[in-house]
């Protein structure tokens, strides 16, 4: 029988498109002395680190963890680099509770960082060029990458699918609303990247065109930045739990699912996200959910695209398929609807740093779950070519 | 001098700078990662070498399931207990799996490219999709030429290195049946259309009208631009005349390493050109009301050379900035 892991503990730092002022380093440090203050531990207690960091070159780095453990003061005990795409920061929460539920570890910090608009390309004397082109690297090398495979266009892919089997769904009214809304909802997140950048559904629509059909705003956009969490198994959890009179959220089920990456019969079928759809299907069963739009008070997806959201929250069985835009047109994480969706103001808005980023989603569904008194949060990462890689988390409040 | 793996201008020099905040100083550094390879192509040595030197496209068929991999990207079935595939020639028409996407802000290695599209194409008898960039020929690559299920040719480019790159598609219905019956078609036996630039209607007092208040509009944007130092750095670094042709009028849109002007006078050494029958358009997509990019899309505004969607993006970088720093 596993142990019962809960998050006692969770803190990011300010997510910037530039962190002149910090290296990696000191981001992760600041990181980790926020979540022990949070959790109310001395790094005595911690039994040892698992590292979400997904790209060697943002960190200019090979092995971009080794001088993270000295210099988070946890030399001399276990640690791991996980890096799985985009989903590099939900995969770590996984590989970290595995090690707990297991028994090998009482405590463990959890810690994503991300540098990742150092690169810069001198030609357009902009970064943004050339953190696409260090993504780009990431696609096949043998036969895509010479093609101008981006994380951009492989999504597109997939969006593109899915609307030639549902050409009335993913309307462009629709994906500039879920925009904007995250616009506003990421007003209360002080450490967004965009805490102010506040935009109507018309601007939305007026922003230009990335990769058809994704609009400049309707993309995460790419930080600098760390979040870090304290995981512990239960009785340690309660003893910290009492100690900062703060309630434990338990993480109650996880999913992950990697897909095939080229497209065909019996490969990947492009229209669908089956790695959200398997991930989010393992989670509810570990959890014991039937029915997630009932069971689920809060929603923190990975929004790399408004238009993968909308297909991974069908694929999460939140609104039924060619019916995504239900989301908007029912109300349904609408103010005042059954769901909330992205309160820290999802990537679009609070930034996507990116080893970090579906743990800075973590850090929100658990204090957003505390602080509105609700039971039940799912967080979600995506990540890799087409979609490829789909982990689910269902976190819920003591 | 051969191409290098590095082209030599987007390689910056030594040094750095410093940079101020809160009255405190930080050092930026130039730098890079770079790593040479001789990579050995192993396996797939047999695919690269077919499209280098025998215009030949190369899959595998599992010899228990029959499954036809194109790319050949394994040797041994994963489905069938890794039993042995075996090479076969594969024809050069076949059909988009999906209706595949269009770049327009590429990553810094592509973006003398765009706009340029990369979809999956379906070789007839194979059961995966390769991926593959797809042009036209007809001018710029615009959303609705290519859908799911577009019958297309693969083409082979006139020079060869042995990589994925060395083969491209246009739609079929673009090509005469020879060309389509032609086994290793080459891109030189296109006809790739020059670019031409539109012709716009005559222009009535109507439209003279219209052009002057819109040119006046321009300029009093220009203004704001000018006193936008989010905008203003949006273009820093950057030089280009752009001539713009409207009905009614012409005027020229100048960009000096962050300033940013209209003239209301035709110029006749321009980077680039741009034609619109509305010179709204433009007003509309620089004062963040609409979408140059978009408006290139739908053919209402024209650009005469492809590699200046990048002057494009600053442009529409711009727009923002200026709408974004009014609401602050």
């Amino acid at each position: 029988m596993a142990n019962r892991v809960g998050i006692v503990g969770a803190a990011v730092t300010p997510f910037r498109g530039k962190w002149h002022e910090k290296t990696y380093y000191e981001l992760a440090q600041m990181a980790t002395a926020d979540a022990l203050a949070d959790a109310g531990m001395e790094l005595k207690e911690i039994d040892g680190v698992f590292y979400g960091i997904y790209n060697d070159i943002f960190e200019r780095t090979c092995i971009p963890e080794h001088p993270l453990q000295g210099i988070i003061g946890l030399q001399n005990k276990y640690g791991m680099r996980i890096s799985n795409g985009g989903a590099t920061g939900a995969y770590t929460i996984s590989a970290a509770h595995a090690y707990v539920a297991a028994g090998r570890f009482k405590a463990v910090l959890v810690l994503g960082v991300e540098k990742a608009t150092d690169c810069f390309d001198f030609q357009s004397m902009s970064a943004t060029p050339e953190v696409i082109k260090t993504i780009g690297w990431s696609g096949d090398s043998f036969f895509e990458q010479k093609l101008g495979w981006t994380a951009s266009d492989s999504y597109a892919e997939v969006v593109l699918a899915y609307k030639d089997e549902h050409p009335n769904d993913l309307k462009p009214e629709v994906t500039a609303r879920i925009s904007a809304l995250f616009s506003e909802q990421v007003r209360s997140n002080n450490f967004a990247q965009r805490q102010f950048d506040q935009v109507t559904p018309e601007e939305v629509l007026n922003s230009r065109i990335v990769v058809e059909p994704f609009k400049e705003l309707e993309i995460c956009v790419y930080s600098e930045g760390a979040a870090a969490l304290v995981l512990a198994e239960e009785e340690t959890a309660r003893e910290i739990s009492k100690r900062t009179g703060q309630p434990i959220v338990w993480i109650t089920g996880l999913g992950e699912s990697n897909e095939h990456s080229f497209a065909g019969r019996n490969h990947k079928i492009m229209h669908r996200i089956m790695s959200d759809h398997i991930a989010a299907n393992q989670a509810y069963k570990m959890a014991g959910i039937k029915d997630p739009l009932k069971s689920i008070d809060i929603v923190e997806v990975h929004d790399a695209f408004v238009h993968q959201l909308e297909i991974t929250m069908a694929e999460m069985g939140f609104v039924p398929f060619g019916r995504a835009d239900s989301l908007v047109e029912d109300g349904i994480i609408m103010p005042g609807g059954p769901l909330i969706l992205n309160p820290c103001g999802g990537l679009i808005y609070s930034g996507h740093a990116v080893g970090a980023s579906n743990i800075m989603s973590a850090w929100s569904a658990r204090n957003e779950l505390i602080r509105r008194r609700m039971k039940t949060a799912l967080v979600h990462g995506t990540g890799s070519t087409i979609a490829q890689y789909g982990v689910a988390i269902v976190i819920e409040h003591d | 001098m051969s191409d290098k793996v590095i082209p030599l201008n987007v390689i910056p020099d030594q040094g750095g700078h410093t940079v101020t905040i809160e009255g405190r100083e930080y050092l930026v550094m130039n730098d890079a990662m770079y790593t040479f390879y001789q990579r050995s192509m192993g396996e797939f040595s047999e695919f690269f070498l077919a499209l280098r030197d025998e215009k030949k496209i190369i899959g595998c068929r599992c010899s228990v399931c029959g499954i036809v991999r194109v790319p050949p990207f394994v040797t041994r079935c994963p489905d069938c207990n890794f039993a042995p595939t075996e090479t076969v020639e594969m024809g050069d028409t076949g059909k988009m799996l999906a209706t595949p996407p269009i770049t327009y802000f590429a990553n810094s290695l592509f973006q003398q490219q765009v706009p340029f599209g990369r979809g999956r194409i379906f070789l007839e008898g194979a059961d995966t999709a390769m991926s593959i960039n797809f042009y036209t020929t007809l001018g710029i690559l615009v959303p609705g030429l290519v859908k799911k299920g577009t019958a297309m040719k693969v083409v082979f480019r006139d020079e060869r290195i042995g990589a994925i790159t060395d083969i491209f598609c246009v739609p079929a219905v673009e090509l005469t049946s020879e060309q389509l019956a032609k086994k290793g078609l080459l891109a030189s036996e296109l006809d790739w259309e020059t670019s031409v630039e539109p012709d716009l209607p005559a222009a009535d007092p109507q439209d003279k009208e219209h052009f002057g208040s819109v040119l006046q509009q321009l300029k009093a944007l220009a203004v704001e631009m000018n006193s936008c130092e989010r905008a203003r750095k949006d273009i820093a670094e950057w030089h280009r005349t752009v001539a713009v042709k409207a009905t009614g009028g012409e005027f020229t849109i100048r960009i000096a390493d962050g300033n940013f002007s209209i003239e209301p006078v035709k110029t006749e050494k321009s980077d680039f050109v741009m034609v619109s029958p509305d010179p709204k358009v433009v007003l509309d997509g620089l004062a963040y009301q609409g979408s140059l990019t978009q408006a290139i899309m739908t053919r209402d505004l024209w650009i005469s050379k492809n590699v200046e969607f990048n002057t494009i993006f600053k442009l529409e970088r711009m727009a923002r900035s200026l709408a974004r720093s009014k609401k602050v």
